[in-house]
This record gives C-alpha cells, structure tokens and sequence, in this order.
C-alpha cells in the first residue's frame, strides 16, 4: 500500500445543528465528548501501528465543531498523532466556530501544535446568520479572525456562504469585503446548497423557503470571484481561494488524489493499493456505536469499496479538474478531453486543462465525463 | 384418456377486455379439477409476466378440463382463454377457428361494449354456438336483468339462455360447463379420415424448437407420422403429440376434435404457420381447411436500440418474438438520426407498447421507438403507387399526384349523456358520421368513419377522458382515401430529425407543428447549449421554440466522503442518460419521439 502522509480527524459534535448542515454532526451529547475522544485516540493509535503512515505533511481536524473540545482533549487526541511521526513544517488544521475562539483557546491550540485555523464565519449578514441558525454574530466572526491573529495565528481560512436567501449582490460583497479587510490568507465560498436531508430542505420541498436562481447565485459567485482576484488571491479550487502559498495542503493533497486516512465516527479514508487500485472505506456514522466500537478493538469501518485502476482514474479526474490552476489528471481521457475542449468548458494550460468559466459553472458535466 | 368424439367440446371464452374471462376460465380449471385449488394462481392461464402484471391476456391459451356432467357422463371441454383488446381481436380469430361453441362474457355493470359486439360478430362468421353469461353479479352497480335485457336484443340470443355468473364467488360455474355440454355440438370429424389439423398457435421453445398448437377437426394425429404443412408443402416427423392440463402433457394421439400441441423439431416458427392445415405426409388430405383472414397490421413504427451495438441482438430478439406472435413483422429501416433499426408494423398501439416492453423485458434490450404512423399509399405522378409506412419515406410533393390514407370503421359504444362529446371529439377528428342506435339500458352506438392515423393518434385516451372512462371502441379496416395531406419535419439544433417527421392533414399542420415544437421544448432536457426546435412544412419553417442551454451544474463542496457521494450520484446520472439518445450533439429522450401522439 502507498505510503499515507495526511490525516483527517473527525469531531461531530456541534453546540447547535444548523438547517442547512448535513455533515455528520450532531447537537453536543452531554459528557458523549470524553469517551469520544478516548475512542478516536484510540483508532489513531492502531491506525499508526497497523498502516503504512508517516510522517504526516498534513492533519486536519474537521466537524462538527472541533473547537469544542477542550485544550486538554485536543492535546490527548495530538498525542497518538505525534506518535505516528509529524514532519517538519507540516500543516495542522483546526476548524472552529467563532464562539470558541478565545485567548486561551488559542493558546491551546496553538501549543497543541496547530497552525492553520478555519473559521466557520458563513456571513456577516444579521438577517442570513439567523436564517442559517448561527449562534454567533458578525462582529463575533470578525473578533475571533482578530483573536486568532493576535494569537499567533498567521494562517487563517474563513469559510462564507453565498446564495443565501434575502441576501443580495450587495450584502454579499460586504461580507466578502470585511473578511478581506481582516487579511485573512485563505477564503472559502460554499454556495448555500440545499440538502434533501436537512431541515432546510424540507422547507424547500414545502415552498416555505424560495432558493435564489442559478442566475443570482452565480452572479454572486464571479462577483466574489473577481474581488478576490483584486485583492491577489488566487482562485485555485472552485470554492476556494488563497494568498501565494497559502492553498490548504490537506485539501490539495486528497484533490491530488493522494491517500490519506481519516479517523473518528464517519470519517472517509483513501489508500492506494499496490495493484494501482483504489480503496475507499468509512467509519461508522453515529458517536455512540462509534465509541463502543472504536473503544473496544480500535476499529470502527462500516463499509469500503474497491475501485478498478480505470474507474479510479475517473475517480481523480473527476476531482483533478476543480483545481483551476490546471492539472494532468485527464490525460487517460483523451477523446474526452478534446471534447470538451471542444465544447469549451475545458482549456489548454500549460500542456495540462483547466476550466473555463463556463466549465466552472458546468463542473459536474465536466467530471461525469470522466466516468463510465 | 381417449373420449369418444360425441362427448368432447371445443370453447373459447370471448368478452369486452375486464369483463372477467379470464377469471371465469380459472373457475372452470378449479371446478373441474384441472388445476388443484393449491396450486392454483390468479389467472392461471395467464403465462406472460407482462399478462399477470398488467392483468390481461394476449395470447390465446389452450386448456383441457375432464367434466362430468349430470347426465353421467364424463365430457372433455377443449377451452381456450382468448384477449379482449381490440388489438389482439386477430388472437380471438385464431381460437375461435378451432372451436365450436364460445361462452359469450358480459359484465353485470358495464353491459355490452364494443368489443362484446365485434367479437360475437366473429363467433358467428366461425357458426359457433354461443352460451351468453352475465358475469360478476355479485357488485354492488350489478344489473342482471337489464344486461340478460340487452343480451336478447342486441345480440338475439334468447333471455332465457342467459346464465347469472360471479366467477370471483365461483356463482354459476356448473351451470355454464353443463350449458356447454348440452348446447354447443361435438366435433362432426371423422377420427379415420385424412388427417385435417388447424394450427392456431404456435410458440416457440428453447429447447424443443417450435411448438404448435392445433385442433385436429379431422383424422387423427399420432406421434411418429409425418407432419405436412400443406400451405409450405414442408414435412417434419411428429416428435411429440400432446394436450395442455394446463401445463404440456404428452398423449399418444389427437383425434377429430381434439385440442392440443405438436412439436417436430420445427426450427423456424414460418414454417408452422397459424392457419395452415397440418396433415399426414404418408396419406395426404385432398384440400386444405380454409385459413383465416391475414392478420394486417396498422400501424408501423421504428424500433432502434439507444445503443447501437445492440443492433444484432434486437434482429436476433425480433426474429424471436415473431415466432410467438404471428402479427408482428418488421424489416431493417436505417434512420440519419437514430441509425440501425427495424421498421415494425403492429396491430395497434396496445400491441405495440407491448412487444416493445417485451423484447426490452424479455431480451434486456433498451430500446427507442418512434411515433408509430399508418400506412400511406402515394400515387405518383408517372401513375406509380407507392405504399409509405415511414413519414420520411414520403417522396417529394413535385412527384405526387395523390395521398391516400386507411380509413377504418369506428364503433363507438357510450352511455347516452356523453354522445355529444363523442361527436365532437370524432368531428375534430375528421370523422365522417353514419349512425347511431340507441339500445336498451341507456346505451348508444355511434358508428363513424374515420382516418386510422386519427385513431392512433391519442383517440381512444381522449374517448375515456371525455366519457368518464364510459366509451368503448372497436374499428376495422375499411378502405384507403385520398386526403389532402402534408409532411411535417422537424429540425433539432439546426438538423432534421427523420424519426420526427410525421404526415398531417394540411389543414392542421401549422398548428400541428407549433404544438410540437412546444411540447418538444418541454421535453427535451437542456444540454450544454441552446437548442433550437423549428418544424418545417415542405421547407418553410412554420414553428420554432428554443431549449435554453444548462445554466449550472456543480457542486460546491467535495471533500473526503464527498467524493464517494458525488462519482456515485455522477455516474447514476450517466447511467439515466443511456436512455437518451444522441442526435447530431443533442440527447433526446424517448418521450419526445412519442410527442406527435398526444398534441391536443
């Protein structure tokens, strides 16, 4: 199997569920977080023993809302990855909601060896963080990126979502703009995505809520687009932007199709098998099978499947081409690729593709060509 | 086994479509113990998937049931379960050649409908005698007395011959098998004559190659003879005589009379064609029994597989499903747009939808047919006359002198209240009024003539819509007439697509051509770039709407488990795409071939 260097961790916990969300995240299950985290240190212990891993390059810890978990449980949790070996320079992502985003927090964290934070600050907008059910407000959101500099923090994502209903161009641009101001090195915007699943959803689905069209929201997107460009960022995934050498590692790595193991309840994991195929598994969704599982052998994979070397290839050219600033991932698909070329979704670069604009717009049409 | 010729009987069950023969004819199994009551299934005879799903018959089934009747005697009753539906009127033709007597159904709510008249029609073109029953007595709306009314005045069999059923309750079943018995006659062939054996049926086995299904009316049939079919003039030795109980049973002989099967290793179901007369090589008989009348189709439609490398496995599918359905014929048509396929001609739409669901069912095909059109004959201008079963086929105006187009005659039965929408409806549809007749029980027959492509052309939903599912229809063939008619293209992203093309009366082709277009527009999904639909007549466009290009597809998110989620719901979205195909650069789905069907 291919030598592993990224690690996800999974904390699914949140203060709050949001209407939106429908990661594997639920609402804080009193004195659940303990026995949680004994349990996921546990998976990455055995994990470190039995797979080919290390040292890291890169760990991201994910949610939910990791920034829950006190200074003592993050260091727990850091101390079975320390073990498997982290290498020198390595990125070490925490995501946080502006709530927990304290003096001490930060001080922990940082102690805890992390070095880039995510901050979940979705809008600055009173009306659109109600809508979405935020605990926080704007000028919360605004104080943590603050906080987490002053801390010591000199990379900083902030995650916003446009496309929000009762929001237009206008709101939008301002809550873009004031992020900017605040110099973060990283930006994330997620169109507001409505999930069968999700509370929102149904509201959907009841005519309650009306969705914006797929004018206004790309309207919203390239108008964002184009500030950031401005303002030097460069637009390197779909939804993602970053200063010169601020792009987030761990993501690139899995956009890359690098291996990488995820741990904790729902986690996903990528390894690479010697026959060149590609093996995909997940942990058990729910935090209390999750524990008992994971607590008593260590282990706690619901599912995996194994992907052909040519469904694999798909499989990475499929996510290669959201990365904008070109990639080699189609070059299995040539009658594909000049195709598209063709339609002008995809455009020569570099002896690589990448999207055209309206390829960014059409990226599922462009990926699915990619799969039998 | 052997039953002297007196005492055996050849029916057929024949009714309006759900009015219960099918049901009747599995009380008759149980009652005779032909089938155990355990072993007993909802519409034994019923053997298609596709019959027991939709619950109705279309192909005729062929049964033999021991009775014995209040007079001591043990009868044997030859049955033969017939379909309803108008398409398959052809199957009733079959059976009802091969027998004696039918058991004329009639639903205690509904009365006599359409098809009750067409097929009592057909039982006494054959002399049949005719045991009327009235069926499913026990509902609610059930009224006996008013349909035994009906039967004696619309159909002039006494009132007192009718028999009060409820084959669901098992009510009236003796009464009917001893009906049978006393009323229809024994078969009057000699058993030492020259063999005469009717094939009616014929079906085809994998394993022991075409099994056909006949009645022998004079002779006797023995295993180890040599079978003549005297319309080929080919012979096959006879493997194999048997009776159906209902499943296949091997007997040693089949005698005048009889009802049963005959397998020969026949590989090629032409050469055991339905009508044909079967006798012995070794001791011919003079003249053959007169066939029936050729089953004619009417109407044709393309059949092209989405993919086009399943374009010899649909051949060798077609060539299959010929062997058990005599009606369906088809040859190679070649389509710009769809590329390789069959032209088929079918009895109607029902049989179409049918042998279309069962060469994809039965022959995991996935297949795409076109709006099925009748069959023009074009006179030309060098006094030529052409027939044209394909709208594209249709030569240019400058080469014809005339148009002529099938007309049928409509029979059109309807409870009184709704006789002026029924007009309507056939007065926009260019039919010719002749008659009507009011019968007992509120009941009204209509006759029109009218356009077959009219028919075919979304008539028979549109008569239930506006009868409240009242009206019932039968029609036949009556004639070609010239009418004033043109052809219609239609042009998808600037290229015109053949399989869309249809012939239109001209008066209506304008207007024809925009609903089109409308309703293409709703129906084709949008693509990566506008596409325009324009229809065109003779050239000029008449018509044109435009499919807006895809605005947005992509997802915002795809990390980790997203990945997973995204190829999976990708590819499930490939694989819905299959059933499109693909026209110059723009995906069509199947519907869109079908929307000249319905553009009222």
């Amino acid at each position: 199997m291919e030598r592993i260097h990224s690690l996800y961790l999974h904390v699914p916990f949140c203060t709050w569920v949001c209407k939106y969300c429908d990661f594997n995240a639920y609402a804080v299950l009193e004195g659940l977080i303990p026995r949680y985290v004994d349990a996921l240190a546990r998976e990455i212990e055995l994990a470190g023993a039995e797979l080919p891993i290390g040292p890291l390059d890169t760990v991201f810890i994910g949610g939910g809302t990791p920034s829950l978990l006190t200074t003592a449980q993050l260091r727990q949790l850091m101390a079975p990855v320390g073990s498997i070996g982290i290498a020198p320079g390595a990125e070490i992502t925490l995501e946080a909601n502006p709530s927990n985003v304290t003096t001490e927090h930060v001080d922990g964290w940082l102690e805890a060896g992390v070095n880039r934070i995510s901050i979940g600050v979705q809008s600055l907008q009173p009306d659109a963080l109600r809508f979405l059910e935020r605990l926080h407000s704007g000028a919360d959101a605004i104080a943590a990126i603050r906080t987490a500099r002053a801390g010591g923090f000199s990379n900083i994502n902030a995650d916003l979502l446009y496309g929000i209903p009762g929001v237009n161009l206008a709101g939008w641009l301002e809550s873009v703009d004031a992020v900017l101001a605040e110099g973060v090195q990283h930006l994330s915007a997620y169109e507001l995505t409505v999930e069968s699943k999700t509370r929102l959803g149904q509201e959907v689905r009841t005519g309650l809520v009306r969705m914006p069209d797929a004018d206004d929201q790309l309207e919203q997107y390239w108008a964002a687009a184009a500030r950031l460009e401005a303002a030097h960022y460069l637009h390197y995934e779909i939804s993602n932007w970053a200063r010169p050498g601020f792009a987030c590692r761990h993501n690139l790595a899995s956009w890359h199709y690098q291996p990488y193991l995820g741990c904790g309840a729902g986690a996903h994991s990528m390894f690479r098998r010697n026959d060149g195929r590609t093996e995909r598994r997940w942990n058990i969704n729910g935090p209390h099978a999750y524990i008992k599982q994971a607590s008593a052998s260590g282990y706690a994979v619901a599912g995996s499947e194994t992907l052909s070397t040519e469904r694999a290839r798909g499989e990475a050219a499929m996510i290669g081409v959201r990365l904008l600033e070109g990639t080699d991932a189609v070059s299995d698909f040539p009658a594909e690729r000049t195709q598209l070329v063709r339609a002008g979704l995809l455009a020569e670069h570099h002896g690589g593709v990448r999207l055209t604009r309206r390829g960014i717009e059409l990226a599922n049409q462009v990926g699915a060509a990619f799969l039998r | 086994m052997s039953t002297p010729t007196k005492l055996t009987r050849a029916i057929s069950v024949i009714a309006h479509v759900d009015h219960g023969k099918t049901t009747l004819s599995d009380r008759l199994l149980e009652y005779t113990g032909t089938v155990a009551p355990r072993d007993m299934v909802e519409q034994v005879l019923d053997q298609l998937e596709l019959e027991r799903e939709r619950g109705i018959t279309i192909k005729a089934q062929a049964v033999r049931m021991l009775y014995k009747a209040d007079d001591g005697q043990t009868y044997q009753i030859n049955l033969i379960d017939t379909p309803g539906h108008v398409d398959f009127s052809y199957e009733v033709s079959r059976a009802l050649a091969a027998c004696d007597g039918a058991i004329l159904v009639v639903d205690a709510s509904q009365g006599i409908e359409a098809q009750t008249l067409a097929n009592v029609h057909q039982a006494l073109e054959h002399h049949l005698k005719i045991v009327p029953v009235v069926n499913k007595i026990d509902l609610p709306q059930a009224d006996p007395e008013l349909v035994r009314e009906e039967i004696e005045k619309v159909i002039g069999l006494p009132a007192e011959s009718v028999i009060f059923a409820s084959a669901r309750q098992g009510i009236g079943t003796k009464e009917i098998l001893e009906a049978v018995v006393r009323e229809v006659p024994p078969p009057t062939g000699d058993p030492a004559a020259p063999l005469r054996a009717l094939i009616f049926d014929a079906k085809f086995d994998a394993y022991r190659g075409v099994v056909t299904y006949v009645r022998v009316l004079e002779g006797t049939l023995r295993k180890g003879v040599r079978a003549q079919m005297m319309q080929t003039g080919k012979s096959f030795e006879v493997d194999e005589v048997g009776i159906f109980r209902p499943e296949r049973t091997p007997v040693d002989d089949l005698s005048a009379g009889e009802v049963g099967y005959l397998i020969a290793n026949i590989r090629n179901v032409r050469d055991s064609r339905v009508g044909d007369t079967v006798t012995d090589a070794a001791r011919p008989a003079p003249t053959p029994l007169p066939g029936y009348r050729h089953v004619t189709p009417m109407v044709f439609a393309g059949l092209f597989p989405t993919d086009s490398d399943q374009y010899q496995q649909l051949k060798e599918a077609l060539e299959k499903l010929q062997l058990n359905d005599a009606a369906l014929v088809y040859e190679p048509e070649t389509s710009a747009a769809l590329g390789f396929g069959f032209r088929c001609g079918f009895l109607g739409l029902l049989h179409m939808e049918i042998v279309q669901e069962r060469l994809e069912r039965e022959f995991n095909l996935t297949l795409l047919g076109t709006a099925p059109t009748v069959e023009y004959r074009v006179k030309l201008r060098n006094g030529e006359e052409v027939p044209v079963d394909n709208p594209d086929h249709l030569p240019s105006p400058s080469e014809i002198e005339s148009i002529s187009e099938p007309i049928v005659l409509a029979t059109i039965v309807v409870p009184s209240a709704y006789v002026g929408n029924m007009m309507q409806l056939s007065q926009e549809r260019r039919g010719q009024y002749l008659n009507t007749v009011y019968e007992p029980g509120d009941r009204v027959v209509l006759t029109y003539r009218m356009p077959l492509a009219e028919i075919i052309h979304d008539y028979y939903d549109q008569l239930k819509s506006r009868s409240k599912g009242y009206a019932s229809l039968d029609y036949e063939l009556v004639g070609f007439e010239e009418a004033n008619l043109v052809k219609l293209d239609v042009l998808v992203g600037g290229s015109p697509v053949d399989a869309l093309s249809m012939i239109v009366d001209r008066s209506k082709a304008q207007q024809q051509g925009r609903r089109l277009a409308e309703k293409l527009k709703t129906l084709i999904p949008r693509q990566l770039f506008e596409v325009p639909i324009q229809a065109a007549i003779g050239g000029k466009i008449v018509a044109r709407e435009t499919v807006p290009a895809m605005r947005k597809d992509v997802t915002a998110k795809c990390y980790g488990g997203d990945v997973t989620r995204k190829r999976k719901l990708l590819e499930k979205q490939k694989e819905g795409k299959k059933r499109l195909k693909r026209v110059g650069n723009v995906e069509i789905p199947q519907e869109a071939f079908m929307a000249v069907l319905s553009l009222d």
